[in-house]
């Protein structure tokens, strides 16, 4: 065990492709892994079903969740969504800057990827002090239990993103490693947490 | 795995004839013998399980946290019978998830990661019968062979029977990221990476599961839409998923040794490389 899985150069690929290092990559059905993206539908689906839940309980009393809702802070969600839509941009960014050989390029925008993420979670812990301190906990009432509940799953799946970001780092920071596929990897389960967050801001806070 | 490449065990041809000839000779002469015994053991500890947690017990779904004493204690009187026998079985049967644990443990000492993965999920796994199903067992057991003790006693032991069964996923989320761990290093195949990734999702819903704590109704409560069926949803998917995956591990399991012929040693892995790398 001394690299990440598929990370070290390999001789050759059991498929006869050529790796992904020569640059005369044949284009592949998705970016990255493709058991990347059989997680990011799973994951789609659980997260699908919990705002299924949601908004069938919102349906049975609209008046309570209209009431709540507007104890929530929009501008502190308008921020946090476009924190992590520019986080979004940066691992775009860094994704891209691998694939011309840009390492240095694609290293700073990983590290400001990580960055924004730091800020967002930190508006998060801010959002929720704020929201404790208002008198409103995880039980107070039907719709905070949602609320704690998806922006607290959700915060954890950021927090795995910076290992997904830190993988991403650790191969573009050394020539013996730098897997394309790895890369991009990362960035689609980045790029997923942050769709995620888009559909939830969107259920929480704005639809009335 | 460092071990030097040896040869496949070649497979012996399996004699035509009666079935129970064939079956006798498995028995006798099938170098995949032990690990059919195990695999054929999870799937009928897995029938087990279902038949005794949803069928006679009616544990599973789990009844209504918000239930009052004189409730609880009628649920006991109603399920007396079911309880007694169901467990009864589970106490029998427990043993059965060892060699279930050992063939994922063993899944693991055929990756070419260290072995320390396969110890971490054994030590681990062979606690996981406690508070995954035994402290139920145990609790609900004893409130159906008491009926006599206090009421508030066997609403107590009602508690603390679904609390401990429900709420208490550790074992199973550190066991899942470490088998989710091993799976995305190894370098053999033994796996697929997305089975590795499905151990996140599973993981991930040992944690959804905990507001089961704190609430007595609603979705988070422990019979909740989302703290137990959509959890369970994911554990039975989870579940079947990696029955089926270690089933075609032993299919294509050839007993040998050392990284696969595409892995060959490269400057990477080649430990007599890193060794001189080291001096």
């Amino acid at each position: 065990m001394t690299d990440l899985a598929g990370a070290g150069p390999r001789p050759h690929r059991v498929d006869g492709k050529p790796d992904a290092k020569d640059g005369n990559k044949p284009a592949e059905f998705v970016p990255g892994q493709p058991d990347m993206w059989a997680f990011v539908l799973f994951e789609a689906l659980v997260f699908t079903s919990y705002f299924v839940v949601y908004m069938i309980f919102r349906t049975r009393s609209p008046e309570l969740y209209l009431q709540s809702q507007a104890h929530l802070s929009l501008r502190i969600g308008v921020f946090e969504t476009l924190v992590l839509l520019v986080s979004s941009w940066s691992m775009a960014r860094c994704v891209q800057a691998a694939r011309q050989g840009a390492y240095r390029s694609a290293l700073t925008n990983a590290l400001l990827t990580m960055f924004l993420g730091v800020v967002f979670l930190v508006a998060k812990v801010f959002e929720w002090t704020r929201l404790i301190r208002m008198g409103f906990g995880f039980s107070s009432n039907e719709f905070f239990s949602h609320y704690f509940f998806l922006t607290g799953i959700h915060f954890l799946h950021l927090l795995i993103g910076f290992v997904a970001v830190g993988v991403i780092v650790y191969q573009l920071r050394s020539p013996a490693r730098r897997s394309q596929e790895l890369v991009e990897t990362g960035a689609t389960y980045w790029h997923t947490v942050d769709f995620l967050w888009i559909v939830i801001f969107a259920l929480l806070y704005v639809v009335r | 795995m460092s071990a030097p490449a040896t040869e496949a065990v070649s497979p012996l041809e399996a004699p035509s004839g009666s079935p129970l000839h064939r079956i006798a000779w498995h028995w006798r002469h099938n170098p995949k013998r032990e690990l059919w015994l195990a695999w054929w053991t999870i799937v009928a500890f897995y029938q087990l399980f279902f038949l005794v947690f949803f069928v006679l017990t009616r544990t599973q779904p789990p009844p209504s946290p918000g239930w009052d004493v004189a409730r609880v204690v009628q649920w006991f009187h109603h399920h007396h019978y079911g309880l007694l026998i169901g467990f009864g079985i589970m106490f029998l049967i427990t043993g059965m998830t060892a060699p279930s644990n050992a063939l994922i443990a063993y899944s693991m000492r055929r990756m070419s990661v260290s072995p320390a993965f396969a110890y971490s999920y054994l030590v681990l796994y062979s606690l996981s019968a406690i508070p995954g199903m035994l402290l139920m067992c145990i609790a609900l057991t004893v409130g159906a062979m008491r009926p006599d003790r206090d009421p508030e006693l066997i609403s107590w032991l009602y508690d603390f029977a679904f609390l401990s069964f429900v709420g208490t996923m550790g074992v199973f989320l550190i066991g899942s990221l470490v088998w989710m761990l091993a799976i995305l290093l190894d370098r053999n195949r033994v796996l697929p990476k997305w089975f590795g990734y499905l151990n996140l999702c599973n993981a991930l819903t040992e944690i959804v599961v905990s507001p089961a704590w704190i609430f007595k109704t609603g979705v988070f409560a422990w019979n909740g839409l989302i703290a137990w069926w959509i959890d369970m949803v994911v554990f039975g998917l989870y579940t079947g998923v990696f029955i089926f995956l270690l089933r075609r591990m032993i299919q294509r399991e050839g007993f040998g040794t050392g990284p696969l012929p595409d892995l060959a040693p490269t400057k990477e892995t080649d430990p007599s490389a890193l060794a001189e790398t080291a001096q």
